[in-house]
């Protein structure tokens, strides 16, 4: 086998959507430390991107009464809306050459869960999502004030309802529970002296602009975490994020999104120490340069999205060219994960959660639908004989296991059977 | 014209219970294959839950037909008194529970009025994560039972959900409830399906997510010949339901068929102590009289129907069935023959062993808090008693202090007598 096969799959895997048809073989000859170097690269020109078209969302204004005429229009603009934005994202995902923004966008998304089903208007998510994206590998203490300000965000966990006269503690415990220092880290009296700095948001609904209500404020001194200080959102903010709690617990969501969410995230995780400016890039480089990724114990399951992305690379699929994208909306529906609506603050869950008879079952479904739209070139290409051992490379696959390797070999002249049980083998559902 | 608007309208706008959590998947040979080598003993207290999704109208259920404010507040949403199912002077159940008011009579129905928790939440997802996880006042992800199981000795069996997505109720920390799929899951047959057979054969030494992708797909091939006839048997008149009306705000639309099948599993002596069953649509924005009534229908006539399956059972005296949704609605009708978010809502608790009657204050129709009816009971006071009273358990677990009770069920002896 070639060298560093393992972590070439993994770096694949884990720090982008997988390989497009070709890159995985080319990368293998060019070794471990190039393939470090192209995964780990940022490009602000991305040719991978030609593809897509730029997401044009306007401000759809406040909902009409419930019986008005308008509402009809608004409520189809609503969805359209929503279909665009989810599309648009999925496509940029599968089309990219530089996938890793787009994959910590995606980590940012889980980690900052909002759910357009609260949220409602798409046009309020896609600003969120604008604002992950440009600090997705830029500074945290920066990116967390951003989301202070964030509409959706604030909407999303009842900052509007919180005011000096009625405090709704909702924001200012997840700020510090899920956002920057993590469970257990703080008491009770703490999420009430949060909530109390984060008083005083508004935001515009259909446009998630925010803005702060002095009148709503409370501008007393707070006591939070030992410390008594008048705060805004913002210095509350930065006062989290500099905690030496918030170094260990985003290099935990790194652990547990990047290496393995079944074991337990060393102490000296290289990541940790990376991350004590509160930068973001150099944390996920040295998690993507370390041997870790070696360790063949250290293993992830790709989420529904991720399966599906990296399914369309391979199979050469533009999402929002599929007939028809309610179907494939459907389909990440039932498999439980659909961009833009987690299920709840806490994102989505990870390893075996995706393992079950049911989600197989919709996999293999899903599998089955997306292959009848695609020409497999790349898999037809290869001759006959070779498509069991070059279907690996075609996938960015470590390694088939022997009960692999006979099944796809009985199939090997049936690309379409081929591919769909590569898809659904337990080596591509498992990303090693 | 009017009226596929506001279907539209009402699909594209629903909210709807998320959860990315999928269940272990069980198979009916599990199931049967316990049934038989561990059935559940004899008198253990089985608990049956309805989850109405979207957000029923209490005030439409359970009526309260002398107010004339029931009827000056909501003219277009209001039934015709000749029409209802009077309960006493003052509160009548909906025209379409006969059923219902049929196990009323027989004082097998214990209502509990006015159920809530404090500051309402209006949003469909929020509010049934509230009731689901019983944590109002702080998000967290694992439901009420779900921490029961967790406190349970491990049983894949101990709690059923019907439907492949398993309801946040059912998630613990540690383990969940299991999903029972009933059809729109279609098992490929022929080579694929010896295809995927062979490919998710066990294998000597593999990795434990390597192990459990493969036992996902095994496990949809074992569904044994002599079994699955048990849940092929067709069900009884399935009713063609209204789903148009209340949107997508989660749940299912064949109650009757899951009850069936959780009546037969029941019957069987399945190893199960909770079942969880829904019936979505009651997001009743627009055109709400017939829409409920019809959804209302269903879930009595489904509820009647599954009470006289188990009479014919050793069951009959176990079951206690609990029928619940997210909140209630706004007293005040919206002008399209419908009815906005609201907050408190009725909770029925049905069965043999139930002490029939209300339980809890009414809400008064003319002392409102912002439009919407006073919450006078908190729905943690009925989960205490679920706990404790039918599932003989500490409530510790699952709510951690509390206080309150409902009484709902009758003194033991005279339960088993």
């Amino acid at each position: 086998m070639e060298k560093n096969r393992l972590e070439i799959s993994r770096l694949y895997n884990r720090f982008g959507f997988g390989p497009k048809p070709g890159e995985f073989s080319a990368d293998l000859k060019a070794g471990l430390k190039k393939t470090q170097n192209k995964i780990l690269k940022i490009s602000e020109n991305d040719p991978g991107l030609n593809e897509t078209k730029d997401l044009n969302l306007s401000d759809l204004g406040q909902r009409p009464k419930p019986n008005s005429a308008e509402i009809i229009d608004f409520a189809t603009s609503l969805r359209n809306d929503r279909d665009q934005l989810t599309l648009w994202w999925l496509d940029r995902m599968v089309l990219g050459n530089y996938g890793l923004k787009e994959k910590m966008t995606w980590f940012w998304h889980g980690h900052w869960a909002t759910s357009i089903k609260k949220v409602d208007f798409p046009l309020v998510m896609y600003k969120q999502n604008q604002t992950l994206r440009a600090n997705s590998l830029g500074n945290f203490k920066v990116m967390s004030r951003a989301m202070v300000n964030d509409g959706a965000l604030q909407i999303w966990l009842d900052g509007q309802t919180n005011s000096v006269k009625s405090p709704n503690e909702n924001l200012g415990r997840e700020l510090m529970e899920l956002f920057t220092i993590g469970v257990n880290r703080y008491s009770e009296d703490d999420v009430k002296a949060a909530a109390r700095a984060l008083t005083g948001y508004q935001v515009v609904r259909s446009n998630g602009l925010v803005t702060l209500n002095q009148k709503r404020q409370d501008t007393n001194a707070i006591s939070i975490l030992g410390t008594t200080n008048t705060f805004t959102g913002e210095t509350l903010s930065d006062f989290l994020v500099d905690r030496a709690d918030c170094e260990n617990f985003i290099a935990e969501r790194i652990w547990y999104r990047f290496i393995s969410s079944t074991e337990p995230m060393p102490a000296n995780f290289v990541a940790k120490k990376a991350f004590s400016k509160r930068e973001i890039y150099p944390a996920i480089t040295a998690a993507a340069k370390s041997n870790l990724l070696a360790n063949p114990k250290y293993e992830l399951v790709k989420s529904p999205v991720e399966w599906f992305v990296a399914s369309c690379r391979a199979l050469e699929l533009i999402p929002s060219k599929l007939e028809t994208s309610g179907r494939l909306f459907n389909y990440l529906d039932k498999l439980g994960q659909v961009p833009f609506a987690p299920p709840n603050v806490g994102g989505w869950p990870a390893e075996a959660a995706w393992l079950s008879s049911a989600s197989s079952l919709y996999r293999i479904d899903f599998a089955n639908w997306l292959i009848k739209r695609s020409k497999l070139e790349a898999l037809k290409s290869i001759p006959v004989g070779n498509r069991v051992t070059e279907s690996q490379n075609w996938l960015g696959v470590y390694q088939w296991s022997e009960r692999t390797k006979s099944t796809l070999n009985s199939v090997s002249s049936d690309p379409e059977q081929f591919a769909l049980l590569a898809l659904c083998s337990p080596e591509y559902v498992v990303s090693a | 014209m009017l009226k596929v608007t506001r279907r539209k309208f009402l699909q594209y706008t629903g909210g709807s219970i998320a959860t990315g959590l999928f269940a272990p998947l069980l198979s009916i040979e599990d199931i049967a294959a316990a049934a038989i080598s561990r059935p559940l003993p004899p008198k253990t207290p089985i608990l049956v839950l309805i989850t109405l999704y979207g957000g029923n109208d209490g005030i439409n259920t359970l009526i309260p037909y002398t107010d004339s404010t029931y009827y000056s507040s909501r003219p277009e949403v209001s039934y015709k008194a000749e029409n209802m199912l009077p309960l006493d002077s003052e509160l009548a159940l909906n025209p379409a529970m006969k059923g219902l008011k049929g196990l009323w009579d027989q004082n097998k129905v214990a209502i509990i009025r006015g159920v809530g928790y404090p500051n309402p939440d209006y949003s469909h997802f929020s509010s049934m994560a509230k009731w689901q996880t019983g944590s109002p006042d702080r998000n967290i992800n694992t439901g009420w039972l779900g921490r029961w199981i967790d406190s349970q000795p491990e049983d894949p069996l101990l709690a059923i959900s019907l439907g492949s997505v398993l309801p946040p109720l059912l998630a613990g920390a540690k383990r969940s409830g299991s999903a029972l799929p009933l059809g729109g899951l279609v098992v490929p047959t022929g080579s694929l399906a010896n295809k995927c057979a062979q490919l998710s054969q066990p294998l000597k030494g593999e990795s434990k997510l390597m192990a459990a992708a493969a036992t996902s797909m095994r496990n949809l091939f074992n569904l044994s010949e002599t079994v699955q006839p048990i849940l092929k048997t067709p069900v009884l008149n399935a009713p063609d339901l209204p789903t148009i009306n209340g949107g997508n705000a989660g749940g299912d639309n064949n109650l009757a068929q899951q009850l069936d099948v959780v009546g037969k599993l029941i019957a069987a002596n399945a190893p199960t102590k909770v079942w969880s069953v829904s019936l979505g649509g009651f997001d009743t924005h627009a055109d709400e009289a017939n829409a409920q009534a019809s959804l209302l229908g269903v879930v009595s006539d489904s509820v009647t129907r599954f009470m006289s399956q188990l009479k014919t059972t050793t069951r009959a005296e176990d079951v206690t069935i609990m029928i619940y949704s997210e909140f209630g609605r706004r007293v005040a009708a919206n002008g399209s023959q419908g009815t906005d978010h609201g907050t408190s809502g009725p909770v029925f608790i049905v069965g043999n062993g139930v002490k029939g009657g209300y339980y809890g204050d009414q809400p008064s129709l003319k002392y409102l808090i912002k439009g919407d009816l006073a919450i006078t009971t908190d729905f943690r006071d009925i989960y205490a008693t679920v706990l404790e009273d039918i599932l003989k358990s500490p409530i510790q677990p699952s709510l951690g202090q509390w206080a309150g009770r409902v009484n709902f069920l009758k003194p033991v002896s005279s339960a088993l007598g």
